[in-house]
């Protein structure tokens, strides 16, 4: 699948030292915003929020899910700003005129996208150790979404990065669609706590699947069928890659 | 390997109902210095685009040494280096950087293309610039750069835009000499210009492309004889000339 290695190292490298160039917006604020959502809602409000679950608090309860909105929004805003900023100043010739694939473009501009997803999760993970404490229920699970969420989310970014023909447009999605669903998807919350009516249109939510997946590996709590979330989640990896694929191939916004 | 470095057939392009390329074919033969003229509008861009695989077309074929750029497009890139009209570098990478990545990208080993980027650097006088942001650099030491990430994967065709536009005479010299140099060296060279000075002292064939129809291909004495270029150029292209 990979015939340009040397191509394919160069891109991947060069996807992973554009984030830590400037690792003060990519790596350092959602370490800030989770330690204040931690002090916030976890020690804060939490402290009057009890759960249906005997012995998690409200503040374990909360970590899978600010890792997650983490895993999700480093890997889709990674992939989508370096693509589009790629055609903005059209240096993404130096990509399209070479001979790596289409297939190794697509890996190589994932795995930035992947690779700063998981630092950042780890780094939230991290950060709440200051807080809380607990040991995971089932590593390979929580492996498993930490790989397939960015990728998920690595996908739809560059999906974005390529349909984007301004600056505006590019943060339509983040304010629209991607942060109602990461909010209403039980970062903060479980099923339980909605109001009847709404907790339909929660289970419409894909997020919200991949939040209790996530939190079934971490505490070993979910509001859904973990094997359903993994399931949703390889669909929607392998879907989401392969549009990628399609779109650089066809040339969509990239070839005039 | 064909000896034809590039060989376009019945080229067609639209831009919606608009004929931006109308059945185009010619040749250029390994080691030519070819001057791609036009005015503006006349499909030059789009037929360097479909030669780097930066364009798509709906009808003909493009192929770079007998491989077709668009099926065998793997093989045919790296056979091409092209040294773009605007100044489209990478932001986060330094200039030695720069061209190390590309060089990568073209499968290129590092260790390799390390001593190939501080050759190219110091043919161009850019060495002692070699850490700095390519922002830092002034217009023409931009256009210098381009020149080294073209060549910096060792093409067999360079296909340059406009590679003049805004150089100094001191600049436009110096890249003059190195393309014939480069030339002398078993290179081909496709050369875009509006500068028919440029194309008069540099090639040996021209092609002239107006209302996306080729008007004339043929080596450049037979086209030049008693006038300039530039005014064969005016009289075949139909312009007229300001007194």
């Amino acid at each position: 699948m990979i015939k340009n290695a040397v191509g394919f190292q160069s891109l991947v490298k060069r996807e992973i030292v554009r984030f830590f160039v400037v690792f003060t917006q990519t790596i350092v604020p959602p370490l800030i915003s989770s330690s204040l959502f931690i002090f916030v809602f976890g020690l804060s409000i939490g402290r009057n929020i009890s759960l249906s679950v005997a012995g998690v608090s409200y503040l374990q309860f909360l970590v899978p899910g600010l890792v997650m909105m983490h895993l999700i929004e480093s890997s889709y805003t990674n992939t989508s700003s370096s693509l589009f900023i790629a055609r903005w100043h059209n240096h993404i010739q130096e990509v399209l005129l070479s001979p790596l694939s289409y297939m190794e473009m697509v890996l190589g501009l994932m795995i930035g996208g992947v690779t700063r997803g998981i630092l950042t999760a780890t780094g939230v993970y991290g950060v709440s150790l200051f807080f809380t404490r607990f040991v995971f229920h089932d590593y390979l699970v929580v492996v498993y979404f930490f790989i397939v969420v960015t990728i998920i989310f690595s996908s739809l970014g560059l999906i974005v990065g390529l349909w984007a023909q301004g600056f505006e447009k590019l943060s339509v999605w983040n304010t629209f669609v991607l942060t109602p669903l990461i909010y209403f998807g039980g970062v903060f919350h479980s099923v339980e706590m909605v109001p009847t009516p709404l907790k339909f249109v929660t289970k419409l939510n894909p997020i919200f699947y991949l939040v209790n997946g996530l939190r079934y590996g971490m505490l070993g709590i979910s509001d859904v069928n973990v094997l359903f979330s993994m399931g949703l989640a390889a669909a929607l990896a392998i879907a989401l890659f392969l549009i990628v694929e399609r779109l650089f191939r066809r040339g969509y916004h990239l070839r005039s | 390997m064909s000896t034809k470095a590039i060989s376009i057939s019945h080229l067609t392009k639209y831009y919606g109902p608009f004929k931006a390329v109308d059945d185009i074919s010619f040749d250029v033969e390994k080691g030519d210095f070819l001057s791609f003229l036009g005015p503006n509008g006349a499909g030059k861009t789009t037929t360097l685009n479909s030669i780097t695989g930066l364009g798509n077309f709906q009808a003909g074929s493009v192929s770079v040494f007998g491989w077709d750029v668009v099926r065998d497009y793997r093989k045919t890139r790296p056979l091409i280096g092209l040294c773009s009209q605007e100044f489209n570098f990478d932001p986060f990478l330094s200039i030695e950087g720069l061209l190390v990545y590309q060089a990568g990208y073209f499968g290129v080993p590092k260790r390799v293309a390390v001593p190939k980027a501080h050759e190219l650097l110091k043919r161009f006088r850019l060495f002692e610039k070699r850490k700095l942001d390519f922002r830092k650099l002034s217009g023409g030491m931009k256009r210098r750069l381009l020149l080294c990430r073209a060549l910096i994967h060792d093409p067999e065709i360079l296909i340059l835009d406009e590679p003049t536009a805004g150089a100094d005479v001191e600049l436009k010299y110096q890249i003059w000499n190195y393309l014939s140099e480069l030339n002398q060296s078993g290179k081909t060279i496709f050369l875009t210009t509006h500068y028919m000075e440029e194309a008069e002292r540099l090639s040996k064939t021209v092609v002239i492309i107006h209302k996306g129809k080729i008007i004339h291909h043929g080596d450049k004495q037979s086209l030049i004889q008693n006038q300039s270029l530039e005014k064969t150029y005016l009289e075949l292209t139909k312009e007229t000339v300001d007194d």
